[in-house]
């Protein structure tokens, strides 16, 4: 373990350790563009200068930290260097950061502001290329933006390998372009470059100009569309800055959706099906609850729905595989003695959808299968008949994908899902549920791993939560009449 | 003058193999692959002192002695024949001209450096070269010089052309690799060095044309014989590309350490009798010397390092008095603007700025501050760039801002140039 001293304080980098990556595990962070943790290094921004005593400056991402290296980040001689690579960087750049969606996180314009902060010393033209090229259908590129750092190159190329980005012509004349091939308009990954770009040359064609970035917050939550459950944030509109007049479903929308780094083996990269969970989240909802398709309020139909287990003799029960490990356990514990429970695979593989590959997508797309299956082992068929060999006279599913057709003859049914369906109208009980964005949990996914989601937004008055549900199900929790 | 490739003289069929045979070609490769160990090789190239011929004169021994013998990986070795330095084109009298000398040289720095596949890497824009090596290597097959079991030895090796695309960048050695791995030929940051990760990340030796095929003559005469010529710092001879305002333009072989003034009467003097304005020794990536400053010296590497330039790639281009010097800098910032791989911020947006402003001055819009800011981009470039082009164009353009600044100062203030109508050298008769 080499031991370095940078800026006066002494570290032990790691073997191997560039200057950068030894400096950056103890909280030294020495300002970088191309630079990516989880990327080659392609030394190609200049950005990371620092001084080294005895060797002059070098660019901290290739310099092998050696034992005894002293290593300085903000020498007067670092500091007029780095002043320099901003200035170039920025020589052609449109600087439109006033229609920018990067604006307020973009490293370019963080680190004018705190290495240079000079207006531009060139009065010469500047080199103009392609504003909104699309990419794919998914992004659309801004030429004059792309500080050509390749860093979304080289995703492409190490991470998804689609090998999708290149980069065309030469010199001042480089252009970021995708490759004719189609490959990067079909990589299922393609949205991660959205990040790892440090700029505004990237934007996503679903949030382009839907929000300043800072009017909104991250939520911390875990994407539901397949059993990785990979950690995200969700990003909505802060409540300081709530819009009341203008349009307020907009303070209910999820409006991007990023990776969330967690240190996980696998990298800070999530699909493209995690990038679109707002249009998932955002399927029409159930809102009201019914008794045969009758509208009734929450608490008559969870009366009803209590008399119906009450009065029934063999309990069948479907739990959600999306549900919370949370809404898992109170089920068990309020309702687990009387049912016979079997564990529903509430979504399937969508035509078009990459089914698995050897990445990070899974074939199951439930975030919850595991833990369901862990506290519910009942393998079989379900609705034939329970093990006891009676067929059921009571169905209890709760999830997506309730199929009214396949309930035994003469059974009752009591429907418990968040988004509309045709089918709930035949359900004996109907009780709409809260969504994931609507409560806080923890899925544990396929490796066993256990992650929280937290609430974005609050639960409709309508719906009801299902742990605070299955409470008031539980035997004894009425009180009589 | 001693001569130590340009031995011969050239004929119709001087290049074939034949030819060279029966100058002795080939019998210094048998002799290596009977009687010789591969470290002894080296050790006499080592011994010999020989730099590199494509600019930047490091000692080829050095270069090879950081390849490990028998470490279980395959290496490689390439030459470098994209001569892209303005001003030069030695490599391709070679090429045209010897290609065996080449090929025999290769072959035998191969058995040195355990290489059983060889690259030449060849200037897009060469045909008559390419022509010329692609018939000298299947000469060199047919007759078991090359390929498997080479002269019946157990020593197997191929040399194969790899032929560039026009890009002046992928002649630096660590873009050329790149380039034949069949990538985009950017420049790749050291460390690792290439001897140690190079073509495919195995150890590769990148050398010139010329530097290579100094290797037949320095195994077969020993580096003794190869150090009696030259300087003791500068051992050998080197092929010189004059051109430029010369009587005579053309290469010409000299002993390291010959004097400039007799090299530019062996090319006929100056055209037209004109005086000597300035000379840029060494491709116009090393800096300019004024005529008086040049006419006193020897040319050998420490020499000309001692008058602040370099030998460089040996192309020497000659400026007659008269010659207008923003011009000239227009061209050659509007070479490295073009050649800019762009990979690193410096150059790429370094040399189109520098390129815009000598535009402008030329275009009668230049203002005095110009040429402080030009001189501030190319220290912008100074050390921070993955490759040399960067520095290079910064040195040329400090280099002659150094010496010409009142042209660009008259150029500026009067918006148009201190030759004007003196400019076009008449064609000597
Ligand atoms: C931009 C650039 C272009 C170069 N072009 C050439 C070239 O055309 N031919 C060459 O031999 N070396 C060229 N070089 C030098 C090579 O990088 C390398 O140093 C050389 O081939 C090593 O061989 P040597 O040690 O035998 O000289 C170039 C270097 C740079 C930075
Ligand atoms: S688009 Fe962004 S990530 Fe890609 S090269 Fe340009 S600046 Fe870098
Ligand atoms: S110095 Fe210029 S040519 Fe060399 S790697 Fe950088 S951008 Fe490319």
């Amino acid at each position: 373990m080499p031991r370095i001293v940078v800026d006066g304080r002494a570290i032990d980098a790691a073997g191997g350790q560039s200057v950068i990556e030894a400096a950056r595990a103890h909280g030294i962070d020495i300002p970088h563009f191309c630079w990516h943790p989880s990327l080659s290094v392609a030394g190609s921004c200049r950005v990371c200068v620092v001084e080294v005593e005895g060797r002059g400056l070098d660019i901290a991402c290739n310099l092998p930290a050696t034992e005894g290296m002293q290593v300085f980040t903000d020498s007067p001689a670092v500091r007029e260097r780095r002043r320099e690579m901003l200035e170039l960087t920025l020589l052609n750049h449109p600087v439109d950061c006033g229609i920018c969606d990067k604006a307020g996180e973009c490293t370019l314009q963080d680190y004018h502001y705190a290495h240079n902060g000079a207006a531009s010393a060139s009065g010469e033209r500047k080199v103009r290329a392609t504003k909104f090229h699309a990419l794919s259908d998914r992004i659309v590129l801004d030429n004059e933006r792309c500080i050509l750092c390749s860093r979304c190159v080289r995703f492409t190329h190490e991470v998804s390998k689609s090998h999708g980005l290149g980069i065309l012509h030469r010199g001042d004349g480089s252009l970021l372009r995708e490759t004719g091939d189609g490959a990067f308009a079909r990589d299922p990954y393609s949205d991660n470059v959205l990040d790892v770009c440090p700029v505004g040359a990237l934007l996503s064609r679903s949030s382009l100009y839907r929000a300043r970035v800072w009017y909104l917050q991250p939520t911390r939550s875990v994407c539901p569309g397949c059993a990785r459950g990979c950690p995200v944030d969700l990003w909505h509109r802060k409540p300081e800055w709530r819009l009341n007049a203008l349009d307020p479903a907009k303070n209910r929308a999820i409006v991007r959706v990023t990776p969330r780094d967690d240190g996980r083996p696998e990298g800070p990269w999530i699909c493209n099906k995690g990038r679109d969970l707002a249009a998932l989240f955002e399927r029409p909802r159930a809102m009201q609850a019914m008794l045969h398709g009758r509208a009734v309020p929450l608490d008559v139909a969870i009366d009803a729905a209590a008399d119906l287990i009450d009065s029934s003799k063999t309990r069948i029960a479907l739990v959600s595989s999306w549900a919370s490990n949370e809404e898992l356990a109170a089920f068990k514990d309020a309702l687990g003695e009387r049912f016979t429970t079997f564990v529903k695979e509430d979504h399937r593989p969508l035509p078009g959808e990459t089914i698995e590959d050897d990445f990070l997508i899974r074939a199951d797309k439930n975030p919850n299968a595991t833990a369901a299956a862990a506290l519910f082992p009942v393998r079989g068929k379900p609705m034939s008949a329970a093990p006891s060999g009676q067929p059921p006279d009571l169905v209890l599913a709760w999830g997506e994908g309730f199929d009214a057709r396949g309930l035994p003859d003469g059974a009752r049914a009591i429907v418990l899902d968040a988004y509309g369906h045709a089918d709930h109208a035949r359900a004996d009980v109907f009780i709409p549920l809260s969504i994931q964005t609507e409560r806080a949990g923890h899925y544990t996914n396929f490796q066993g791993v256990v992650r929280a989601f937290d609430a974005c937004f609050d639960k409709p008055a309508s719906v009801a939560d299902a742990q605070e549900l299955f409470a008031a199900l539980a035997v004894g929790a009425r009180v009589p009449a | 003058m001693t001569k130590l490739i340009m031995t011969f003289p050239v004929t119709e069929t001087s290049h074939t193999l034949a030819s060279y045979r029966s100058r002795g070609g080939y019998a210094t490769l048998e002799r290596v692959v009977r009687e010789m160990r591969p470290e002894d090789v080296t050790r006499e190239v080592t011994a010999a002192g020989v730099q590199g011929r494509g600019g930047a004169a490091f000692p080829a021994g050095r270069k090879w002695s950081v390849i490990k013998l028998n470490d279980g990986q395959p290496h490689y070795l390439c030459a470098n024949a994209d001569e892209g330095e303005p001003g030069t084109f030695k490599d391709r009298w070679i090429l045209e001209n010897a290609p065996h000398l080449l090929l025999e040289s290769m072959l035998i720095a191969a058995y040195a450096l355990q290489v059983r596949h060889a690259f030449v890497y060849m200037r897009g824009e060469f045909d008559l070269p390419y022509r010329r090596l692609a018939s000298a290597i299947d000469e060199a097959t047919a007759a078991g010089l090359m390929g498997e079991r080479i002269l019946g030895s157990a020593f197997d090796c191929d040399v194969l052309i790899y032929r560039g695309a026009g890009s002046y960048v992928c002649g630096e050695a660590s873009a050329l690799l790149t380039s034949i791995e069949g990538k985009r030929g950017y420049p790749r940051n050291r460390p690792p060095r290439l001897t140690v990760r190079g073509l495919y990340q195995r150890p590769t030796v990148v050398n010139n044309v010329e530097t290579l095929s100094n290797i037949t003559g320095i195994v077969r005469d020993g580096a003794a014989a190869f150090r009696a010529v030259g300087t003791a710092d500068s051992p050998g001879t080197r092929l010189v590309s004059v051109s430029g305002h010369v009587n005579r333009p053309g290469v010409h072989e000299i002993d390291l350490g010959y004097a400039f003034e007799r090299l530019l009467d062996d090319c006929g003097g100056v055209l037209d009798g004109r005086a000597l304005k300035a000379v840029i020794p060494g491709g116009i990536s090393s800096k300019v010397l004024t005529g008086d400053e040049i006419m006193p010296l020897a040319l050998d590497h420490e020499s000309l390092a001692a008058a602040g330039s370099s030998l460089g790639s040996g192309g020497m281009i000659v400026i007659a008095e008269g010659t207008c010097m923003v011009r000239l800098l227009q061209v050659m910032l509007r070479f490295y603007h073009h050649e800019s791989c762009g990979q690193c911020t410096p150059c790429r947006e370094g040399m189109g700025w520098l390129h815009r402003i000598i535009d402008r001055i030329v275009a009668g819009e230049g203002r005095p501050e110009d040429i402080d800011r030009l001189y501030r981009i190319s220290a912008a470039n100074d050390g921070t760039t993955i490759c040399g082009l960067g520095d290079a164009a910064g040195y040329a353009t400090s280099g002659i801002l150094n010496k010409f600044r009142p042209e660009f100062e008259y150029w500026i203030e009067h918006k148009r140039s201190r030759f004007d109508g003196n400019l076009v050298c008449r064609a000597s008769s």
